[in-house]
């Protein structure tokens, strides 16, 4: 089994269960396991038993007055969004990937392009049912410390059987899109704050094998719901990369050629669109196993969101040290969050900026650059996030989540993950 | 959602995966009323939750297909049918079934017998009505006895057999269709323990494959297509060809 970044895959007992009632709990050490997107070690058990949710995908109840729906937590958004956008319902927020599961989503507690207006994932998940190694099983709601716990709590407690999640309406499957072309981190900042209030939907891509006075240019990229077009769901995906990319595929001239490219693709400074959600939302779910392109050394993701007080200092250090390093990759994104807080315990978002990035392993040289980077976030006094981590430190995991040590008395002792071994070693 | 009238199928071996999707592809087409016949009274009705959802009117009816005083045959009557699925079967560990005798008659019973004689009874219901479709899930595992699932492919083989049959005593009513559907392999609880190679489809393709040939009224249809030149290919290696692989 591997994750999503390919980096480290172990060799382990895995279950499939087909049935809820067929989920065994017992004996542990056990980590349920959706899709594998997360980029790290947190979705992965080595030594133990790994379950396998992604067969567990039943519709268990919809309310089409209210969009309130409740599934087994194997079903993935993918799933989701093929039923409910043909109903004119809509995820109430959605990751850059509809290939995870929804227990996947909480237990990481996802974001998406709207999280200045919907805060995250788990906002919108007022119950589901915990299945402990203990076997009872626990339906918690908003309020209860340990729905607060699982939002966010990376698997460890308990086995998420069904969820509910509350959709949100929509009229048309297409989006009306803007993109702002801009040179440096303060016009970023500043086209955040201005679209805020009348854009659902805010993002930036970044070219961050860019340097000298182009640091920091990117596009912006804002999206509204379109009140015209067909509520047609996502078709299935075409392209797939079947096999590993040599190593040398990458390299800095590649990357620097597609990121100038990438900047240089429209005229002038803006241009609209209307796009439908799949390409809008899920750009890379068009192309099966695009992680392949890194080779079989698989990559890095790399997340940190620093606070809205520090402003753009901290990241425009972080950029600056990327591309001295000329290790940059093709899927660098920046995105300020707002200041709706999530239920979660351990959820990642905060009011700050956040970037995002992914770097193809390239042994020692990208190890180096990634503790160069950390000092960087520490002194920006930044938080790190699990879900695309591999080796985050001990210290740095408990200085970016103050709620831990009430976390750890919702875990339950049958679970673990290699991620929380490593983090309570 | 075109056709107004609800369409009628009964399903046995309902909470299969790949019958699972084939119903959700139906039911993303076209109203549908189902009868879903099973085992598992529990695992029906989550099934049942799971298509009412998207907009089916079911029923289920729990019950032990492999019995053949079971009643079910029963409840089947008095209704207009437009398809009956027969999806239920297994694919367990060879060398340990064929090491237990009871083991293999199990095997035998699951996959041939009880689809067979729930094919016969389902076979008098179309004569009466003069029309609808019986769908039978075969497997690509009956073109050839291969050393790796040879139990498993002979009874698919037989039951492909008793289908042709069928199909040529309804040879004269163009309004009954007798369909075979052979998935190949099929990414599902079934096949967890084999590892996944570029040849596995998902079960919701093979689903939908499965729906698309039965609607079309197909007599063979092979899931995902492209199976069908694979088994032309495995079918037609000389023997000391075949002895070399490992298939």
């Amino acid at each position: 089994m591997h994750s999503w970044g390919r980096v480290a895959p172990v060799t382990t007992q895995v279950d499939t269960p087909a049935w809820a009632d067929r989920i065994h709990p017992a004996p542990g050490p056990v980590l349920a396991y959706g899709l594998g997107r997360s980029y790290g070690d947190s979705c992965l058990l080595g030594e133990g038993r790994m379950i396998e949710t992604r067969f567990l995908d039943r519709i268990l109840d919809f309310d089409p007055a209210s969009g309130l729906l409740r599934a087994e937590a194997g079903i993935s958004l993918d799933a989701i969004l093929r039923f409910c956008v043909p109903r004119g319902w809509f995820l109430p927020t959605t990751p850059g990937t509809r290939q995870v599961t929804l227990g996947g989503a909480i237990a990481n507690d996802v974001h998406g392009k709207n999280h200045h207006r919907a805060g995250c994932f788990g906002n919108h998940t007022p119950r589901f049912e915990l299945l402990r190694s203990d076997g009872s099983r626990q339906v918690v709601g908003e309020g209860d410390p340990r729905h607060a716990a699982t939002i966010g709590g990376l698997g460890l407690t308990g086995i998420i059987t069904w969820a509910e999640l509350q959709l949100v309406p929509i009229r048309s499957a297409m989006l009306d899109v803007e993109l702002v072309r801009f040179r440096g981190l303060d016009e970023f900042l500043e086209l955040s704050r201005d679209s805020e209030e009348f854009w659902e939907h805010t993002v930036a891509w970044i070219d961050c094998a860019a340097s000298g006075r182009d640091l920091g240019r990117g596009i912006f990229i804002r999206g509204n719901w379109s009140a015209h077009g067909e509520l047609a769901p996502h078709k299935p995906p075409g392209a797939s990369v079947p096999v590993d990319f040599p190593d040398f595929a990458l390299n800095r001239f590649t990357i620097g050629a597609f990121n100038t490219l990438y900047y240089r693709r429209f005229f002038g400074r803006t241009n609209s669109l209307q796009q439908h959600y799949a390409p809008f939302f899920h750009p890379l779910d068009s192309i099966q196993g695009w992680s392949r392109i890194y080779g079989k050394r698989g990559f890095y993701q790399y997340q940190v969101v620093t606070p809205a007080e520090a402003g753009a200092e901290p990241m425009r250090e972080m950029l600056r040290l990327i591309s001295e390093s000329g290790q940059g990759s093709f899927l660098a994104v920046l995105k300020t969050f707002g200041d709706k807080p999530s239920p979660g315990m351990l959820s990642f978002p905060s009011p700050g900026i956040t970037l995002a990035l992914d770097f193809a392993n390239q042994g020692n040289a990208t190890l180096a650059l990634f503790d160069r980077l950390d000092e960087a976030a520490r002194a920006g006094d930044a938080r790190f996030y699990p879900a695309k981590d591999s080796r985050m430190s001990r210290a740095d995991f408990e200085r970016s989540y103050p709620r831990l040590d009430e976390f750890r008395s919702h875990v339950d002792p049958g679970m673990t993950s290699d991620f929380w071994k490593r983090m309570n070693r | 959602m075109s056709d107004p009238t609800p369409y009628r199928a009964a399903v046995f071996g309902a909470t299969s995966a790949i019958a699972t999707e084939t119903l959700r592809a139906l039911v993303a087409e076209r109203p549908a009323e189902l009868l879903l016949v099973g085992r598992n009274p529990e695992r029906l009705e989550t099934l049942a939750a799971d298509l009412r959802a998207r907009g089916a009117e079911c029923e289920v009816h729990a019950t032990d297909l492999l019995n053949p005083d079971a009643p079910w045959a029963s409840i089947l009557s008095g209704g207009d049918w437009d398809l009956f699925l027969i999806a239920h079967g297994s694919l367990p560990d060879q060398q340990a079934t064929l090491d237990d005798p009871h083991a293999t008659g199990r095997e035998i019973d699951v996959n041939l017998i009880s689809p067979v004689r729930i094919a016969a009874t389902c076979a008098r219901i179309l004569e009466k009505q003069q029309r609808g479709t019986l769908a039978v899930f075969g497997s690509v595992a009956g073109d050839r006895g291969r050393q790796s699932n040879y139990l498993y492919g002979a009874t698919k083989a037989a039951l492909e057999t008793f289908l042709a049959g069928l199909r040529h005593r309804f040879a004269e009513h163009p309004e009954v269709k007798i369909t075979l559907l052979k998935p190949g392999l099929t990414d599902t609880p079934m096949t967890a323990d084999i590892e996944k190679g570029p040849l596995f489809s998902p079960a919701s393709k093979v689903g939908a494959d499965a729906w698309s040939a039965v609607r079309k009224g197909k007599s063979t249809a092979y899931l995902p297509g492209w199976w069908r030149y694979v088994m032309f290919v495995i079918r037609h290696l000389p023997d000391f060809v075949l002895h070399k692989t490992k298939l």
